[in-house]
This record gives C-alpha cells, structure tokens and sequence, in this order.
C-alpha cells in the first residue's frame, strides 16, 4: 500500500505543533510531514514523489520568509503531481487578493484562519482527504478510520467498490 | 514501485505455476499438473493480492485456454494421456455464465434503485416500522440493511446505511455504547443479509456455479429456503448480542427521517421492474422461468427505457463480475485432477463427513476472515464437491451441503475491518475499534457456524436436490 501523507508548511514552531497535535490521530493511516518554509517544502514533495507515495492535503501557512503560502500552493498546483493534492490555507493574515489568488488558481480546498478548534481541523482533514482519493481512484478501505463518511459513504453507494 | 510483498507473492507464483508442470508428480497426467500449477499461481495470487483479485482471474482464464484447451500451447498427442482438452470457448464462456448474467441482472436493479434513491426510501419505510425504542431501532437497521443487502451489494448497502445512521449517531451522548451498537448493526445487517438470496454476495454465485456445473441446479426461491431462516435466526441473535455488548444508555432514539419518493416516469418504471424481477425470481418454482432469464429482464428494458445509460455502465463492479468468472472457470480445471491430487495429501476416512464438513467451514471461515470471501469459496468449493466425487469422505458425504456450509462461512466472517468492505466502511463512523468489531464478529462466526452445521445436517436436506448418481 502505497503512503498518503499530509503536509504541513508553517514557519512558526508553536503553529506547526499545534497542527501535528490536533492531527496526531490520522497518522495511524496518514504520516504527516513538516516544512518551515516554501522551499523545505519543495525538496520534502521531491523526495514523497520519488518513493512513489502521495500527497493528499498540504496544510499551509501564508505568511512565510521567502515564498509565501498562496505562491507555492499555486506552484504547486500547476505540477501534475501535485494537481490533485488538497490544498488548505492556514493563516490569520492573508488579504482578499492573496486569498483570490489562491482560489483561482490553486483550486484552494479550504480556508482555515487562526486559531481554530480541534474539532473544525480534523473535519477539514477528513473532507479533503476523502476528496484526495476520490480524485486518484485510489482503494478507500484502509483508509476509511478517518475519511469522511457521507462523502465516502455516497461514492461507494454510486458504485465505487464492490463486495469482494 | 512494488512492495517487497508484492514481489514476494509475484515471485511465488511464477514458481507455483511451474514446479508442477515441470515436476513429475505422481497420479496426475501432464493436463493434472498444468491445472495444478494455474490453482496454486491463483491461489497465491489471491492470497497475496500481489496483483488486484479480479485481474488474477482474468489471468486464470487465459492460462487455461493457452495451456488446457484444444489450442494448447503444450499439449499434444503425445502427452495427453487419456485428457481430452475442451474447446478453448469452454473457458470464455465462464464470463457470460447464467450466474453472471444473474449477477448482471442485481446490478442493473442496484444501479437503478440507487439512481432513483429506491434504496434510502425503501430503508425510511421500513425503519418508520420499528419505532423509536432504542433496542427496536437496532433490530431495524439490521433487518433494513440485511434486506437490501439480499439484493444489492454488501459492500453499496453498508455505504447507504452509514449516511442513514451517522444523524441518529450524532444525537447521541458521547459515551452511550449505544453509538457503537448502532453502527455495528450496519455491517452485520450486510454480511449477514447477504446470504438470503443468490445474488445478494458473489460467494453465493460461487457455489451455485459449481453446482450448476455438477448439473445440481438450485433455484432461487430454493436458495432462499435454505438461506432466509438461518440469515433470519443470526441477525436475531446478533440483535440480542448488540444490545448486551453495547448496552443502550439512551432508552430512546430521535429518528426525523423523511422520505421523498421520486415520482418521475423513469423512477416510478424503476419501481415496477425492481418489483416485478423479484417477484418472477422468488416464485420460480411456480412459473418454472429460471432466473438468469429474468434476470434479463431488468437488464434489456432498463438499458431501452434509459434508466441504466452508458454512464451508468461504467459505475458497475465489473471487477466483481471478472473475479466471478475466474474461479468458475478455475474450478473447471480443478476437476482434470488437482482437486483430487490436493484432498489425496490427507486421509479423509478417518474424520467421517460431519467433521469434514465442520472442518471445511472452519478453514472457509479463517481463510474468509483475511482474504477475500469470494476467493475463499473460489478455493474450497471445488475441493468440498471432489470430496464427494472422489469417495474420498465415504459416500455418505454430501457435497452440495458442504458447499452450502463453506458459502455461507464465508459470509459469516467478519471478525477484522479488513474482514470485509461493510466491516472497513463501518469504520468511518468513527465509532468503532477493531476490538468492538471483534466482539460482535466473534458471536455471529460462532451463532452462523453453529447454526449452519445444524441446519445443514436437519433442515437444508429438505430443500437441496438429491445427490447425482456417481458415474
């Protein structure tokens, strides 16, 4: 089985341990990688994509040093490996343009301002990664502990698998 | 790139499929070994999952018209001794078989139910019947899911009832087991139901396939004689079990579910098919018209309505429907002498058939638990019908009713979320551990295991056609 990671870009450490904390749950299934800046980012993605394994969601900040969030997710968009990878923005600070920007030409999943609650965040990490592997036709079973149920549970309703 | 699993299973199959053809093995002929080879490349295959399940089926079939068929590639005169190798169409026609056909017919009505939200309305008006006792709403769900799993799939079934429950779940205390009762009952309802009709899971195909091709033919309202009362006794006990494993805090349940029934023209034509083909399928013993060919029904008047369109088409499970056909068309060769090669590694007289049949549903049960159910039955089926063939058990053996037992244990497994797909889908809720799912899963394999060996020595007789003549 193939790995589906989740990414999280955030230059500030507390911000960074908040998310791995909140998302510890998921790595049963999902390992969560970390970045502190656009291009820790870029070598991480090159190095998951090299073994072979996936990208499902990339949580990241906007206000970075050197790149900010909005142009590396657009960037990253325009890749055909991580085209489909969901894309999140995690920010208490991006203006309407940035945030513009990122949903029309990153396709961004969601908008989650700081600070948020545990609950909301896991919730927005089981929608996008359901909406992941719907995209990639990948096999949900092993993964179906923290997908989205309706989202999941509609697409196998219309199809998807079959008993086995 | 490839797991070292994956390569593991692929490197041990290649050798499965060529130690006995390339080894002299005593008391086959040369056909024997090359059928042998394609069971243990198969079943290592299966196993391992080096490869998806259905793709090693359509590799079966094209193994067996290369090697096995008149259009053999290794066979000739010289070394047939005595085999008369089939026309290679033998082998095709396993995948438009009428158990396929049938199956094809379940999925056009699934399809349509679906479509036209048939299922979901068909689960509100059966619930509403239940009322809103908590201990009631749990026998609801699992006789709700368990009768749309009679005839849709496990699998679409279990996915349709999470999206039902996740609200009455939600209204919840946090930790009242009665969340986890509720969210069980799904997937019980589903592998259970699954076993009332031919069509309601693959391995029941699996088995009336062989069957058929032993020239025993059982009927669907005959199935349904033989599966519907012990499906109905299991889901009773698990109901019971549910509530004493997660007993209810909540005395009540809040159920606001509505139902808007599609009235379109398309929909409403979808209702009449969807009754009509089931009706002409549970009273085949009265019109005498066998199932397959109502199964044909929902499938020439729904494609020319278009209730099923080309899109449709492509939502099917076809994957289900090529694993099908691979291990019918495996359990052909299986008969040119590796069957009887496999059950002659052990003494079998020493057992008497009641242990061989209670041995066959336990290994069917185990093997189900981990792999996939129709792989199972793909094995242990054909091996359960030679035993009887050969005389290897004593002819008091009958292998209809052991082929009826390892299908249904196969069913009866679900004791891991990697059990089955309603046991992973169950999972979403969040609800759940493994160690929950366990608990339940231990008492519908112990209650189907049970019963099934009972039922299979008192009642099923009854029902199931006499034994062939040997010869």
């Amino acid at each position: 089985m193939n790995k589906i990671y989740i990414l999280s870009v955030e230059d500030e450490v507390e911000v960074q341990d908040a998310i791995i904390r909140d998302l510890a749950d998921f790595e049963e299934v999902f390992p969560i990688e970390t970045a502190a800046s656009a291009q820790e980012a870029r070598d991480l993605i090159a190095s998951i994509e090299k073994k072979g394994d996936y990208i499902g969601v990339i949580f990241c900040d906007h206000i970075m040093t050197g790149q900010n969030g909005v142009d590396l997710l657009v960037e990253l968009h325009r890749k055909d490996y991580t085209r489909e990878t969901r894309k999140v923005l995690v920010t208490a600070h991006a203006g309407l343009e940035d945030t513009v920007e990122a949903v029309n030409k990153a396709e961004l999943g969601h908008y989650i301002s700081k600070p948020w609650k545990k609950d909301d965040i896991q919730k927005v990490a089981r929608t996008q990664l359901s909406e992941y592997i719907l995209a990639k036709k990948i096999p949900p079973l092993p993964y179906m502990k923290y997908l989205d149920p309706i989202i999941m549970g509609e697409a196998i309703r219309e199809g998807l698998i079959g008993d086995r | 790139m490839q797991s070292p699993k994956k390569i593991i299973g692929m490197v041990l199959a290649v050798l499965g499929l060529l130690i006995p053809i390339l080894i002299d093995i005593n008391g086959l002929t040369y056909a024997g070994e090359i059928a042998l080879g394609i069971f243990f490349m198969a079943a290592i295959l299966w196993i391992s999952e080096a490869v998806p399940i259905w793709s090693t089926s359509l590799l079966v079939i094209f193994l067996q018209v290369l090697l096995l068929s008149n259009k053999s590639l290794l066979l000739n005169e010289g070394n047939l001794e005595g085999f008369a190798p089939p026309p290679y169409q033998t082998f095709y026609n396993s995948m438009a078989s009428t158990i396929i056909i049938l199956f094809l017919g379940g999925f056009y009505l699934a399809a349509a139910a679906v479509k036209y939200g048939l299922d979901k309305n068909l689960t509100r008006m059966m619930l509403k019947l239940f009322g809103t006792r908590s201990s009631n709403v749990v026998l609801g769900l699992l006789i709700s899911t368990a009768t749309l799993s009679a005839f849709m799939s496990n699998t679409a079934t279990a996915a349709m009832m999470i999206t039902v429950v996740l609200p009455i779940i939600a209204n919840l205390k946090a930790d009242d087991p009665l969340r986890i009762g509720v969210a069980m009952a799904i997937p019980c309802g589903a592998n259970i139901g699954g076993i009332a009709t031919p069509i309601g899971t693959p391995p029941n195909a699996v088995v009336l396939g062989a069957l058929a091709e032993q020239g025993v033919t059982i009927s669907f309202a005959q199935w349904m004689m033989i599966a519907v009362p012990i499906v109905v006794v299991v889901l009773f006990i698990t109901w019971r079990a549910l509530l004493i494993i997660f007993p209810p805090q909540s005395k009540q349940l809040d159920l606001s579910i509505e139902s808007g029934w599609n009235t379109s023209p398309l929909a409403i034509a979808t209702y009449i098919i969807f009754g009509l083909t089931v009706l002409l399928w549970v009273t085949d013993k009265i019109h005498g018209i066998s199932s397959s060919i109502v199964a044909f029904l929902p499938i020439a008047s729904m494609s020319l309505l278009g209730i099923i369109t080309k899109g449709d088409l492509k939502t099917f499970s076809w994957d289900v429907l090529w694993l099908m056909a691979g291990g019918l068309s495996l359990g052909i060769s299986m008969r040119y002498g590796p069957a009887e090669w496999l059950i002659g590694l052990v003494d079998w007289t020493m057992f008497g058939p009641v242990i061989v049949v209670c041995l066959l549903g336990f290994i069917g049960y185990i093997l189900s638990n981990l792999i996939s159910n129709t792989v199972a039955a793909t094995i242990l089926v054909p091996i359960a019908i030679t035993m009887g063939m050969s005389g290897a058990v004593g002819q008091t053996f009958n292998w209809i009713l052991a082929s009826i037992v390892v299908g249904m244990m196969v069913s009866f497994s679900m004791l891991l979320p990697i059990s089955t797909p309603p046991n992973a889908i169950a999972m979403s809720t969040g609800m759940i551990e493994t160690k929950h799912m366990t608990r339940i899963g231990v008492v519908v394999g112990v209650v189907g295991y049970l019963l099934s060996i009972l039922f299979g020595l008192f009642v099923w007789k009854h029902f199931i056609p006499p034994l062939p003549v040997a010869g």
